[in-house]
């Protein structure tokens, strides 16, 4: 079973080259996807040494999404049968992939987020977790359908007929809701699993959030 | 009565830059003529603003004819802001479609 991590990377110079490095040993394959970084990202990739890992570049900056999407195509290419997306930041631990990708490879689930709520592992910031968090449940259920605990997981993995059926169109930070709405309305089999997620000054900021919401909604006016 | 030839200046400054656009090619004729007619109902529009009073007082509304005017063109300035953004959706969809297929391709 072939196993591949995609990790976008946008300006994460003092991150990436860790991030990868710890999480060579969890799965087979590794796509970083440089998404048209101004700083010495692109160097960093390139001097990590490893047949393991691909680095793609995207001629322009496109958003988060839209690299987990280049990923998500490259892997389906190269014969993944099971694909994790993961942060370049350094805010998710690689020892928790093989416990996301357990569920995918005993046939429990068709796609597992990762939970930064089931167990409380987390140290999460108080704005986040009891103003922003509730909020972005209650838009979620409401206009989605979406019943997770996390309503903004950017930890997950899927198989490889779940990425096939999964196609990001929302190029930006809007995908984690995108994503979590299609494998509702796709009807597949979901399983979260909890993660440890460490805080510094990682993640959405409150504006962020407004961003997501109106992405989502011109593409739900668009259809 | 000013106010109304200065409208019509203006509205004829305008006209005469898509004018220059239309003769350089940079619009075509189908534009032209959207934007010609648009002009024209403007300039219309403002010549014959007192029997549009009157006609808007007959119609049953309170307001005087160029402020009902005004209110409408806020209604449209909203729809085609609202229509560009779809435009410009489609737009980053071509481009990161393009993007996605060079990165590919190297």
């Amino acid at each position: 079973m072939k196993i591949f991590c995609i990790i976008p990377a946008y300006n994460e110079e003092k991150n990436i080259e860790e991030t990868i490095k710890n999480t060579l040993d969890f799965v087979d394959f590794i796509v970083a996807i440089n998404d048209f970084s101004s700083d010495n990202t692109l160097n960093r990739l390139n001097k990590i040494s490893s047949d393991k890992l691909k680095v793609l570049n995207h001629p322009i900056n496109l958003g988060q999404g839209a690299a987990l999407q280049t990923g998500n195509e490259y892997a389906l290419k190269n014969g993944a049968d099971i694909i994790v997306h993961f942060d370049a930041d350094g805010q998710f631990l690689s020892e928790d992939i093989p416990q996301i990708i357990e569920p995918l490879i005993k046939g429990q689930a068709d796609i597992v987020f990762g939970s930064r709520f089931m167990d409380i592992k987390s140290d999460i910031p108080k704005f986040k977790k009891n103003i922003i968090m509730p909020i972005a449940k209650v838009f979620n259920r409401l206009f989605f359908g979406i019943n997770t605990s996390d309503p903004q997981s950017g930890f997950r993995a899927m198989t490889r007929e779940c990425a096939n059926k999964i196609i990001i169109e929302n190029d930006r930070m809007a995908h984690c809701t995108e994503i979590l709405a299609k494998s509702f309305k796709y009807k597949l089999k979901i399983k979260e699993v909890p993660i440890k997620v460490l805080y510094e000054e990682f993640g959405q900021k409150f504006s962020g959030g407004i961003n997501i919401i109106k992405d989502l909604s011109l593409k739900k006016i668009k259809g | 009565m000013i106010q109304q030839i200065i409208a019509v200046l203006l509205i004829l400054l305008f006209f005469s830059k898509i004018l220059a656009q239309w003769k350089k090619k940079t619009i075509t004729n189908n534009e032209f003529a959207f934007w010609s007619i648009f002009w024209g109902l403007g300039i219309i529009i403002i010549i014959m603003i007192k029997p549009i009073d009157r006609l808007v007082l007959e119609m049953g509304f309170s307001s005087s004819g160029i402020s009902l005017v005004f209110y409408m063109s806020v209604m449209i300035l909203f729809y085609l802001i609202f229509k560009m953004r779809l435009r410009i959706l489609k737009l980053e969809k071509n481009i990161t479609d393009i993007a996605r297929k060079i990165t590919l391709k190297d």
